[in-house]
């Protein structure tokens, strides 16, 4: 079941054991119906398992939604001498998000297995999983789940005997968001600065190391290893034609019951909000939801009765993202939180890209200025530019993902920037614009 | 000519602005703009370097592209119609710009990088007219990065040049990006500076404003009042390509130029910074005759060079000289030629040594042992080292000849008081009129390579010519038209009236010269024919 | 060779035993009838060993903050022998900087201008390019800080769930400035991105260790279970 609420009308694929301590144990997932998955992939030809993955339509879970068997199509043929790697990105830090976190300490198992299955399918020996560094905890707990699998057998040379060797190395970030971007994180598992790469060249091509690489997120590698078993068809029970299969969305912000759910894609966003996760706590009237973590534009009240998948999202302005939920009612203050995620992403910029570094600091400072009541009509003006400039411009969509959130918000609650007007605007001065607090690092 | 490669280059139909060109497969976009006439404006690109596509000023339009693509890292592929000047592309750069100077603080009347500033320049030409921002702008101040580099931080665009560069092509990793985001810095390992490393004042050229400036250079004079003469470093004999910047008849700072054979973008420290003494004064401003009184008389060059002509008929046996490594090909040359015009003879020169440092990420460039430019001439010409590593001693060989005694540059510092007393004939040719030169019979007052044409030999014995950036003081001459007017004089030499003519003459010195045409010398030089293929 | 602080095995010494509350997530929804240990798995997890356990997770042990001697020497002993399985795993010395720098700000509780020397000297790279990487990432503290880094999510979920005044009671109950380290040497208290505990805000990580759904007035409390 998903955690720590549980509803009817939840899909438990995923989320099955979550909740039940006895799970990530070896012992309690083998008697759960673990490593089957593993065991039938080793005994399957490689090509055969990207297939299935193909026709599953598996999308991948971490926000991009790039269909996961197409990128493992993209590996290139093995040639002896270039090792190729799996890397599972569980680097979660995208703002209202927190499912890999419960699949790790609950099922850490699933993951060594989807691991293992993703490395076989594409001839890659090695594996690292890069766990983002505060999640010290979680980390401890896949440490355990790994070494329990080594002394299994599970891991290592000579897989159970198939003559596959299959090595995984869990490696552990220290504190950037910027890590969850594909070649950032191979940047930071390679010492270096978390800065993502120009592409070309794709990480198919030369990603870890040099060498040719796939990244996946925990979410997609598990599923995946759930599609090996059961099959592609079975993963198509569920879902759109587009958007197939489950997914943990995670709801957080004016709820009452926030936590993990699991339902199909293409599930009524309304009818998960009010009924699956209980309205707001009080009943109070709902503001804006962000449907897919704070990257993605926000959704007014009335914009809700839409499908919870890729292409329902796209079309109403938006996007499903990783499926982060996060609702406000109208006891908030949309500037203030549009102010806090922009410090966010000014906080968390690499700062290569000029746009970038920036823009979200100087969006920042004026988004600041206007919540402590400072704001001048011009303001709205130059957000607006400053997001423009800022997206399509850069070597990753960090900018583009801190403009969503200035231009969705600016579109629909433009009453709450015009209430933050200086009464006096000719006064402003480039004086104060300290926060009350200046202590994030 | 160097032959057609048998293998043809493959090519690619492109059109930039406009403009249709086949260039190479494989070619930057930014650099078939360039051959198309295209400057497209960049900051972190720079040839010498890896490419990072990270100031995003390139980003320029391709017909069928969605997005924008940095021309410095996107490569040219067949059919694509591209714009440099687009609506979109300049609305790029636009806003690119505009978000330099949200925090930039605008002190060009204070900063040396004015008038040969990219940001200057290319805000000029696209940015905007204002700044939106109403923000106060973050201040990190000036450091002290040791060395001869001081940074200024607030100036910084954040490019990552000097970063790459010492990581690169010094290979000597001191810079690097601290903390990340707007509050990205560049910085060194704390106090550990750039101290020891001679390369480090590249990254003063290669910054794009005026961030990383030289502590040397700061605030003596404005980048418009500088004439830019190209020139041949003289300090070493690697023969770095450079252009000597000069305001006021005096060289105020000396800035490489590339030469992708010699010194590719870059050169030492120990070379840039020794100017000082092109720009001595106390010259000898005329020819100098010592008269019957036993005194030096100024004279006029003709009726210096006939009695010189005359006392040279009139003295017998073979000749010594000591010539400077600074003289040029030609003005060594000549004097070989006139040494074996008048009964033969031979002759010495001092250098200064030191350590040689090469550069990890361009081998071909190293600060050479040999401490001056033109030892490899000198050797051709004919003449031994003598003296010790600090460049001075061993004069014993010459200083008391009885025969003719030429010295050419060489200011005879530490030569005794009665040097060339002994001596039929003591022509001093040069610069500075030491207690030694007194004893000359015949003071002629030459010029500098920096106040003439000429070449120098370098250690790979490629040939590189150098051009006047300042006036010669009073009635000085170069020396090989000096010795060239004299060698007509003395015998039926033809005249030499340019550098060109002296250049002709040192093919009959040397046959390794006579391969070589004035002509193909260039701007950038030319091997000496029989060792254009030898190795270092 | 003992690093200094308490067994070979022993979780380190600045870290009390674990309560029941507050602050850990096990208490809401459906599932309040587990343990604090059945949620955070520590009976599964057990001891870790100082020399890192198994090659594969060598790179990843649960301390953050472990000791704080700024002098203790880093790579000697089980944590050398841990350095050198984590170095097995990758095809470059540069590869294990991110873990190597963990172990040194275990060691010494923050990376001073000498602990990244040292650990570039020990990978063979440039000091430099060291405190390039090292300055990059917010979880390597380059000042040192109290025994207990108090770290408040105050970004989107959490600040609509009342982040900001948790983050004030931390400051007021600790008598700190934000980012600075109180009198006593035991608190330090500062803002951060999300900690990836949405569900359950307002989420708090003091040193390796998340608090979750703390409310201003669990704040006393907490402290107190930690002094």
């Amino acid at each position: 079941m998903a955690y720590p609420y549980t509803h009817p009308k939840e899909v438990r694929v995923l989320s099955q054991y979550f909740g039940d301590p006895e799970a990530r144990t070896l012992k309690g997932w083998e008697a759960r119906g673990g490593y089957q998955a593993l065991r039938k992939a080793l005994g399957t030809p490689r090509e055969e398992i990207v297939n299935t993955v193909k026709a599953s339509g598996l999308r991948g879970r971490g926000g991009a939604g790039f269909p996961t068997g197409m990128k493992w199509g993209f590996m290139p043929r093995k040639v002896e001498g270039t090792p190729h790697y799996l890397i599972c990105n569980a680097d979660e830090s995208e703002p209202g998000t927190f499912k890999d976190r419960e699949l790790m300490r609950w099922t850490p198992h699933a993951l060594v297995e989807g691991c293992v299955i993703g490395a076989y399918a594409i001839n890659a020996e090695h594996a690292y999983i890069y766990i983002r560094g505060e999640f010290f905890e979680a980390a401890q707990v896949m440490a355990r789940a790994i070494e329990e699998a080594y002394a299994a057998g599970y891991l290592g040379k000579n897989i159970l005997g198939s003559g596959i060797d299959i090595d995984l190395t869990l490696h552990l970030g220290a504190g950037a968001y910027i890590c969850g971007e594909e070649t950032g994180l191979l940047n930071s598992l390679e010492g270096r600065r978390g800065e993502p790469r120009v592409k070309p060249p794709y990480p198919a091509i030369s990603g870890a190391f040099g060498k040719p690489t796939a990244v996946n997120n925990v979410e997609s590698l598990i599923a995946a290893a759930h599609i090996v078993l059961n099959g592609a068809d079975w993963y198509k029970q569920w879902g759109t034609e587009k958007s197939v299969g489950t997914k943990l969305f995670c709801v957080s912000g004016h709820v009452k019951r926030p936590g993990n759910y699991e339902v199909p894609l293409g599930f009524n966003f309304k009818e998960f909000i009010y009924d699956v996760c209980g309205g707001t706590p009080d009943g109070r009237p709902i503001k804006a939801v962000i449907p897919g973590g704070s990257s993605v534009p926000i959704l007014t009240a009335d914009e809700l009765d839409i499908g919870m998948d890729y292409e329902a999202m796209a079309a109403a302005g938006t996007m499903l993202g990783c499926g982060s939920v996060i609702v406000m009612d109208d006891t908030t203050n949309i500037v203030k939180q549009v102010r806090r995620m922009v410090d966010f992403y000014a906080h968390e910029s690499c700062g290569q890209c000029t746009p970038c570094r920036e823009g979200t600091a100087w969006a920042a400072r004026i988004l600041r200025r206007m919540e402590q009541g400072r704001g001048v009509p011009d303001d709205i003006d130059t957000l607006l530019a400053i997001s423009e400039n800022m997206s399509g411009r850069t070597i990753c969509v960090l900018s583009d993902a801190a403009a969503a959130p200035i231009t969705s918000s600016i579109e629909k609650f433009r009453a709450d920037y015009d209430a933050l007007m200086a009464p006096e605007p000719g006064l402003v001065g480039a004086g104060l614009t300290g926060a009350a607090h200046g202590s994030v690092r | 000519m160097a032959e057609e490669s048998k293998a043809a280059v493959e090519t690619v139909h492109i059109t930039i602005d406009g403009i249709e060109l086949d260039v190479p497969k494989g070619t930057r976009i930014l650099d078939a703009a360039a051959m198309a006439g295209a400057d497209v404006p960049h900051y972190c690109y720079h040839p010498g370097l890896t490419a990072p596509a990270q100031c995003r000023m390139c980003l320029v339009e391709i017909e069928k592209v969605p997005k924008l693509q940095p021309a410095c890292v996107a490569t040219v592929a067949d059919g694509n119609v591209i714009h440099t000047q687009s609506e979109k592309a300049l609305e790029a750069r636009k806003g690119v710009l505009e978000f330099y100077l949200v925090n930039h603080p605008l002190d060009c009347p204070v900063c040396d990088q004015s008038g040969e500033c990219k940001l200057q320049d290319y805000t000029a030409a696209e940015g905007r007219a204002i700044g939106r921002s109403l923000e106060p702008k973050r201040v990190l101040g000036r450091d002290d990065f040791g060395g001869d580099v001081t940074f200024y931080a607030d100036r910084c665009v954040m490019c990552t040049r000097c970063v790459r560069f010492m990581r690169e092509v010094a290979q000597d990793e001191r810079l690097t990006v601290v903390q990340r985001g707007h509050r990205s810095v560049i910085d060194t390992f704390f106090d550990d500076g750039l101290d020891g490393n001679i390369w480090a004042d590249n990254i003063v050229d290669i910054c794009p404003v005026g961030a990383l400036v030289s502590k040397d250079f700061l605030h003596k004079a404005r980048a418009w009042d500088l004439d830019r003469t190209p020139s041949i470093c003289p300090n070493c004999t690697q023969g770095c390509n450079v252009r000597l910047e000069t305001r006021d008849n005096q060289v105020q700072r000396i800035k490489p130029r590339p030469n992708p054979e010699v010194n590719a973008h870059w050169m030492c420290d120990y070379g840039r910074l020794n100017y000082e003494w092109i720009n001595r004064g106390a010259r000898i401003e005329a020819p100098l005759v010592r008269g019957a009184d036993g005194a030096l008389q100024a004279v006029s060059w003709s009726e210096a060079l006939t009695r010189l002509a005359a006392a040279l008929q009139g003295s017998a046996g073979e000749s010594r000289a000591v010539v400077s490594p600074f003289m040029a090909n030609e003005d060594i040359g000549l004097l070989r030629r006139v040494i074996d015009s008048t009964g033969g003879g031979n002759g010495v020169y001092r250098c200064q040594t030191g350590e040689e440092v090469v550069l990890p990420g361009f081998p071909t460039l190293a600060l050479r042992t040999d401490r001056a430019a033109n030892v490899h001439g000198a050797e051709l010409f004919g003449f031994g080292r003598t003296g010790g590593a600090d460049g001075l001693g061993g004069l014993e060989s010459v200083a008391n000849h009885a025969g003719a005694l030429w010295v050419l540059g060489d200011e005879l510092a530490d030569a005794p008081a009665g040097f060339g007393s002994a001596a039929s004939v003591f022509v001093y040719v040069g610069h500075f009129l030491s207690p030694a030169a007194r004893n000359a019979h015949f003071v002629l007052p030459a010029t500098t390579f920096a106040e003439m044409e000429g070449t120098f030999t370098n250690v790979r014995k490629r040939v590189q010519r150098f051009w006047p950036a300042l006036q010669a003081p009073g009635m000085s001459r170069p020396a090989w038209q000096i010795l060239g007017v004299l060698l007509a004089g003395i015998g039926d030499a033809a005249p030499v009236a340019t550098a060109a003519d002296a250049f002709a003459v040192l093919g009959g010195v040397r046959p390794e010269f006579a391969g070589l045409a004035w002509g193909d010398l260039g701007q950038q030089g030319a091997p000496l024919g029989s060792f254009a293929e030898a190795g270092d | 060779m003992s690093a200094g602080h308490g067994r070979a095995d022993s979780p380190p010494s600045s870290w009390p035993a674990a309560l029941q509350n507050p602050g850990f997530a096990g208490d809401t929804g459906e599932f309040a009838a587990l343990s604090e240990a059945d949620v955070r798995g520590s009976a599964y997890v057990g001891e870790r060993p100082r020399d890192g356990g198994h090659a594969s997770v060598a790179g990843t042990l649960p301390y953050q903050v472990g000791a704080n001697d700024g002098e203790a020497p880093i790579f000697v002993g089980e944590y050398e022998e841990r350095l050198q399985k984590i170095l097995s795993r990758y095809p470059d010395r540069q590869n294990a900087l991110l873990p190597a720098l963990h172990m040194a700000h275990e060691i010494r509780g923050y990376l001073s201008p000498a602990t990244m020397d040292e650990v570039a000297a020990r990978l063979e790279l440039a000091p430099a390019y060291v405190r390039g990487v090292a300055s990059f990432y917010t979880m390597y503290n380059l000042g040192p800080v109290g025994k207990y880094l108090i770290q408040v999510c105050t970004n989107i979920s959490c600040n609509l769930c009342g982040g900001d005044a948790v983050f004030e009671a931390f400051l007021k109950h600790t008598g700190t400035e934000a980012g600075e380290t109180s009198a006593n040497g035991l608190w330090t208290v500062m803002e951060v991105e999300c900690l990836g505990a949405c569900g359950f805000p307002t989420a708090v990580q003091i040193n390796e260790r998340y608090f979750e759904n703390i409310r201003p007035e669990d704040v006393p409390a907490v402290l107190e279970t930690l002094q």
